[in-house]
């Protein structure tokens, strides 16, 4: 365990919130009209998923949650979590659903990802920044979203829907911001 | 990805983008259909009024013959306007580009930002809680008028919806003095918390950590932070009003009891959206709050400037009683384009402009 400062803070950070270990959803300075800054954070809880706000004033110290970076292949679904297999020791690990958030949507069986680990549990995922993925569903003959401008929506192989320009197709592969869900180029 | 390669790809954000133009042009409509002056305020000045929490941004003017002389760019037009109200100009309104440094990593600032102003004369804050009112729903109805197709969701002009809820904007709007909303939300007797001491106690009890050097002004916004101002504007605006003192360094105090001062903010779905005042107008007082300022700045290291002396002589001059009020503009755009990130109002946000 190691002390920081809410100066350290950076997005997916673990820290310890009323003695429970904590992801770092988001946070961000706030200036309270006249004064000091403070730092308003969105904590999620490791342990029952909960998501709630907490504003620590900047400075203020914290525990750190020590977690290890290990790389994992994608196995399958099971129940509500995702069981990941480390590339060296074969051990298994679940992963559950509401400590990948977003990213179930663009997860690939047998694709290696940094997955992060607590003690004997793995707590989340480094994602990648980009990840690329086949088209298997797309309209050829669609016109468009005719009041937005030139988009439609198609299907990539992990079944997530992503919004896309008129000229990709299918078989087509394109990048995403799994962050946002959305089309950053075809690649 | 910038925002114009964003723009190329994805042309439905347009739409969101041009909520800017749409506010700006209802704002101005607002005003000068109540007759009042629109003035621009300099982006660079060689003085301000030092504010001891604000980082400012300097620069080097330089004359012909290569002379230097220190420069800074404003973090309000306030001074400026309010010697244009001694000089005369009567109920008046800006809405320029601000600067505040050390202001990143924030959903909800931008180190440059749009900020309206404005001030009656002859007026105090209450007239002014009434202008934001009216802006904000003259704002709405502009914006469900312009809408090209009409939204889905039937609102009436005095509704609008943000992160899918719905807000009714109709008048009033809740008000609620800052010691009432400490009661109803944190539990807490103001009055009776005033002190360095007694707030500290209180924090500590609900489980906050509290370092000897905190100021009271620290305590008291943690505790605020945390358990009232979640709570603000929900569903309907909030008038949040008569701040403790401290708080309120540029408001006159309040006649029937001088540890409160006559401030307020409005919140609209936890968005703080604009900071009012019944405006000081005594020279000498403001002069000391100034030195105390100054002192202030010296001894957290802030970047020394020269104090804007001319705003002094033009108090001294006489300035008419006057309420005014800052509106982050940009804010106010995240609320009508419902978005949670300043910069999806921006064409170029500051991540944009610098790479981290």
């Amino acid at each position: 365990m190691s002390t920081i400062s809410t100066a350290d803070f950076t997005k997916g950070m673990f820290i310890e919130f009323k003695g429970e270990p904590h992801l770092i959803v988001e946070f961000q300075h706030v200036n309270p009209g006249k004064g000091s800054a403070f730092v308003r954070t969105r904590l999620k809880s490791l342990k029952t998923g909960k998501v709630q706000e907490f504003t620590y004033k900047s400075g203020e110290s914290v525990v750190e949650v020590p977690v290890a970076t290990r790389e994992m292949q994608y196995l399958y679904k099971e129940g509500n979590s995702y069981l990941f297999m480390d590339n060296f020791s074969y051990e298994q690990f679940n992963l559950p659903a509401l400590l990948l958030g977003d990213y179930v949507n663009y997860l690939k069986p047998n694709d290696t990802y940094q997955i992060l680990i607590n003690g004997d549990e793995a707590v989340g995922v480094r994602f990648p920044k980009k990840v690329r993925l086949l088209v298997t569903e797309a309209d050829e003959g669609a016109k468009g979203n005719t009041v937005s401008g030139a988009t439609k929506t198609v299907m990539v192989e992990t079944g997530a829907m992503v919004t896309v320009p008129l000229f990709i197709k299918q078989g087509d592969t394109i990048a995403i911001d799994p962050e946002t869900g959305s089309y950053l180029e075809r690649a | 990805m910038k925002t114009w390669q964003m723009l190329k790809t994805h042309p439905e954000l347009w739409e969101r983008y041009f909520i800017r133009e749409k506010v700006l042009t209802a704002i101005r409509r607002f005003f000068l259909d109540r007759k009042f002056h629109e003035v621009e305020t300099p982006y660079l000045t060689g003085s301000l009024p030092p504010e001891s929490y604000l980082d400012i941004f300097e620069t080097t003017l330089l004359d012909r013959n290569r002379k230097s002389m220190r420069a800074y760019l404003p973090t309000s037009p306030e001074p400026f306007i309010k010697k244009l109200l001694v000089a005369g100009i009567g109920n008046c309104f800006a809405i320029p580009k601000s600067f505040r440094n050390t202001e990143d990593k924030s959903c909800t600032h931008n180190p440059e930002f749009t900020i309206l102003e404005w001030y009656r004369v002859n007026a105090d804050y209450s007239d002014i809680m009434a202008d934001c009112e009216e802006l904000v729903l003259f704002i709405n109805a502009y914006l469900q008028r312009s809408q090209k197709p009409p939204s889905a969701v039937s609102l009436k002009p005095t509704e609008l919806t943000y992160q899918g809820k719905r807000v009714d904007i109709s008048t009033p709007w809740e008000r609620l003095t800052v010691s009432e909303a400490c009661m109803k939300y944190a539990k807490i007797d103001l009055g009776a918390t005033l002190t360095r001491s007694s707030i500290a106690e209180i924090a500590k009890k609900k489980g906050y950590q509290v370092d000897e050097n905190d100021s009271w002004e620290e305590l008291f916004h943690l505790i605020f932070l945390n358990e009232v101002e979640p709570n603000l504007g929900r569903g309907k605006p909030t008038i949040i009003y008569d701040y403790p003192v401290q708080l309120a360094a540029l408001a006159r105090t309040k006649s029937g009891d001088p540890r409160f001062a006559e401030r307020f903010e409005f919140y609209i779905e936890g968005l703080e959206l604009g900071d009012a005042y019944s405006e000081l107008t005594d020279a000498q007082e403001q002069l000391q709050r100034f030195r105390e300022e100054e002192a202030e700045r010296k001894r957290l290291g802030k970047t020394e400037h020269p104090v804007d002396m001319d705003f002094i002589d033009a108090l001294k001059v006489g300035m008419p009683p006057a309420g005014g009020i800052a509106v982050g503009v940009d804010r106010l755009i995240m609320l009508f384009a419902d978005t949670t990130d300043i910069a999806d109002t921006l064409f170029f946000p500051m991540r944009d402009l610098f790479d981290a």
